[in-house]
């Protein structure tokens, strides 16, 4: 699920930014720093949306660098359990298959495939029904299930099940 | 919370679905309480107006009743899932099947399928069960390969020799490697060889088997060989092994290796990287195309970029060890009636290797005392009978000396006399050479 939140951030600035550009460069690099990263509380930063306010700068003793306190906006992505996410499958194997949604990579096991598919080898492995109506292959899109999530520094992993109704293949990239 | 209790009691009952009944009776009940058996006892005449309010009731009553059964339902199948799941395996520490957090790491790690999966024992065992019946359908057996000195030959740039440095020129384009053999790969400071015939080997070999790569070479560079082997992924996707995903040091293990090791074959220059899996490996020649690998090995020869040689492309080592891998994967495969799943490539493996030196009678004279366990199990291996008397059967002796007593006696009595190295190419080559080309010289 997505959220539009305000979070707030102490950035370390160097005394070679001070000047006309300071409230420009701070930005950047908090767009740089914050970017892309992850925190179990809020999940993955997508963007920097608005800064809402700088607070006053604390100048550090011997180093010269100023601490800002930034409160900014940004657009923040969390998988929940119970959620519904469509994902990209990256790999099929006898285990399961690997699908991603943005930063998140999800594991659905192959007992979390319905019964009725059964996994294929060669050299576009897949999982298919025994009429094969339906085939799960490297790129397909899929609506799954989360069933547990954990959020690490710079990854979110989750497990997904597929095994529910409405969940499955959405977009098949071979039929296209 | 009164089926939340509930359920969270059940697991100390030994037998749950008594207490189940009553359960989904006192909550049914709970549920409809309208629906009591006084309203049966109305009077015929207000039955026209009761059919109907009953009819109301009734179907309110019964989508009640099935959302608290779908509800009971639902925390049943929680409640047995949690009992029953034995966390087959993890991935980002959670449960692989039920998605909850599992503390404390156990486990084998598959690393090279993707970071962050572990599987255990019996989920593996399963997973190769499942696995070797639909492979077995396919007629392929699995087949793991080593990279250095069995596929390819890498050297450091800063390792060339002055007599090499002229391949620096000569070195093949990284767009489509498809096509070279030589590459240079500037960003990894090295230089490497693909042995020649190994495009086919794997095209060929791809037919029969299902490929790992198995190298105790680093992950960046196993991947990037993988690259240049396999540059379209058809052969290696997700299987290639290397020491970072092992589960020993120096060692390679076919426990990381989703196939039963009785349909394992292995390719390998190095021996005592397998001690556990001898009866599974094709030992390969060493193929070394860059001075600094032969020096590795402590040979003083040229290597064979110096001499601006290479093996040969139809009928060097890959060639050869292929002609063996069609004829056991043939046998496995054409052998008797008895069911598939119970034969062993190893016993198979054997019983080829066996006919290699099958009908010689082999002596050996005056052989290095280390040396000789090893080749005398060398030869018994490859079908030859080993005696330590002379003996008028003897067809072979194996001797560095022309001059012992055992050299002249077949001198004598016309039989061959050959060098040791006559059984180690039997064994790397899985053929009987021609004697000729191992015959001794006589010592000045």
């Amino acid at each position: 699920m997505f959220f539009h939140i305000v979070l707030e951030r102490n950035m370390q600035l160097h005394p070679r930014y001070f000047g006309r550009n300071l409230r420009d460069n701070l930005v950047s690099k908090l767009m740089k720093d914050v970017e892309g990263t992850c925190s179990g509380r809020h999940g993955f930063v997508v963007a920097v949306t608005g800064i809402e306010n700088i607070g006053k700068g604390l100048i550090r003793d011997g180093t010269g660098f100023v601490t800002f306190p930034v409160k900014y906006q940004c657009v923040v992505f969390r998988p929940f359990k119970g959620e519904i996410l469509e994902a990209v499958v990256t790999m099929v194997n006898k285990m399961g298959f690997f699908a991603e949604a943005g930063p998140v990579q999800i594991f659905v096991s192959n007992h979390l495939i319905p019964d009725d598919m059964e996994f294929q080898s060669g050299d576009m492995p897949n999982y298919t029904t025994s009429d094969g109506s339906v085939k799960i292959q490297k790129d397909s899109e899929v609506r799954l299930k989360i069933i547990g999530t954990r959020v690490d520094a710079t990854e979110i992993f989750c497990i997904g099940t597929i095994k529910d109704d409405f969940l499955g293949v959405i977009n098949d990239p071979a039929t296209v | 919370m009164k089926q939340m209790s509930v359920v969270a009691d059940s697991p100390v009952h030994s037998s749950s679905s008594d207490d189940f009944v009553a359960f989904l009776d006192n909550e049914l009940g709970a549920s409809s309480p309208d629906s009591s058996p006084d309203k049966e006892a109305e009077s015929q005449d207000e039955l026209e107006s009761v059919r109907i309010k009953r009819r109301k009731i009734e179907s309110i009553d019964e989508t009640e009743g099935s959302t608290s059964e779908g509800i009971i339902k639902q925390n049943l199948e929680a409640s047995v899932e949690v009992d029953v799941c034995t966390h087959p395996g993890s991935f980002g520490s959670m449960c692989i099947r039920c998605g909850q957090k599992l503390d404390g790491e156990s486990g084998v790690t598959f690393g090279y399928i993707h970071k962050g999966l572990r599987l255990h024992e019996e989920e593996i065992s399963r997973l190769r069960n499942t696995d070797m019946k639909s492979l077995l359908g396919h007629k392929k057996l699995y087949f793991v390969l080593d990279l250095d000195h069995t596929l390819l030959n890498s050297t450091l740039l800063a390792h060339l020799s002055s007599e090499e440095s002229y391949l620096l020129n000569q070195t093949d384009s990284l767009a489509d490697v498809s096509k070279g053999s030589l590459f240079k790969l500037e960003h990894m400071h090295m230089m490497t060889k693909l042995r020649p015939f190994v495009r086919s080997f794997l095209k060929e070999a791809s037919k029969m088997f299902e490929m790992y790569i198995y190298t105790m070479g680093d992950r960046p560079y196993a991947l990037e060989m993988a690259k240049l082997l396999d540059p379209q992924g058809e052969y290696f996707n997700a299987k290639v092994i290397s020491r970072d995903d092992g589960t020993q040091k120096h060692q390679k293990g076919l426990d990381v290796v989703l196939g039963q090791e009785s349909a394992v074959l292995i390719l390998d220059d190095t021996e005592h990287a397998w001690m556990k899996h001898k009866d599974n490996l094709i030992l390969m020649e060493r193929y070394h195309f860059f001075a600094s690998s032969c020096r590795q090995f402590g040979f003083n020869c040229k290597s064979l970029a110096e001499l601006r040689n290479d093996e040969d492309e139809t009928d060097g080592a890959l060639a050869k060890i292929l002609r063996v891998l069609k004829q056991v994967h043939c046998t496995f495969f054409n052998k008797h009636q008895d069911d598939l799943v119970d034969r062993d490539v190893r016993q198979v493996l054997s019983s080829v290797r066996s006919k290699v030196l099958g009908g010689c009678v082999i002596i050996f004279s005056r052989i290095f005392h280390g040396a000789l366990p090893s080749l005398r199990k060398m030869a018994e291996q490859l079908g030859a009978t080993c005696l330590t008397e002379v003996d008028p059967s003897v067809t072979h002796v194996v001797a560095t000396d022309a001059g012992t007593e055992k050299s002249w006696w077949a001198v004598k009595e016309n039989k061959f006399l050959v060098h040791p190295r006559w059984i180690e190419a039997a064994n790397y080559f899985w053929e009987k050479q021609p004697e000729e080309n191992f015959i001794i010289k006589k010592k000045q």
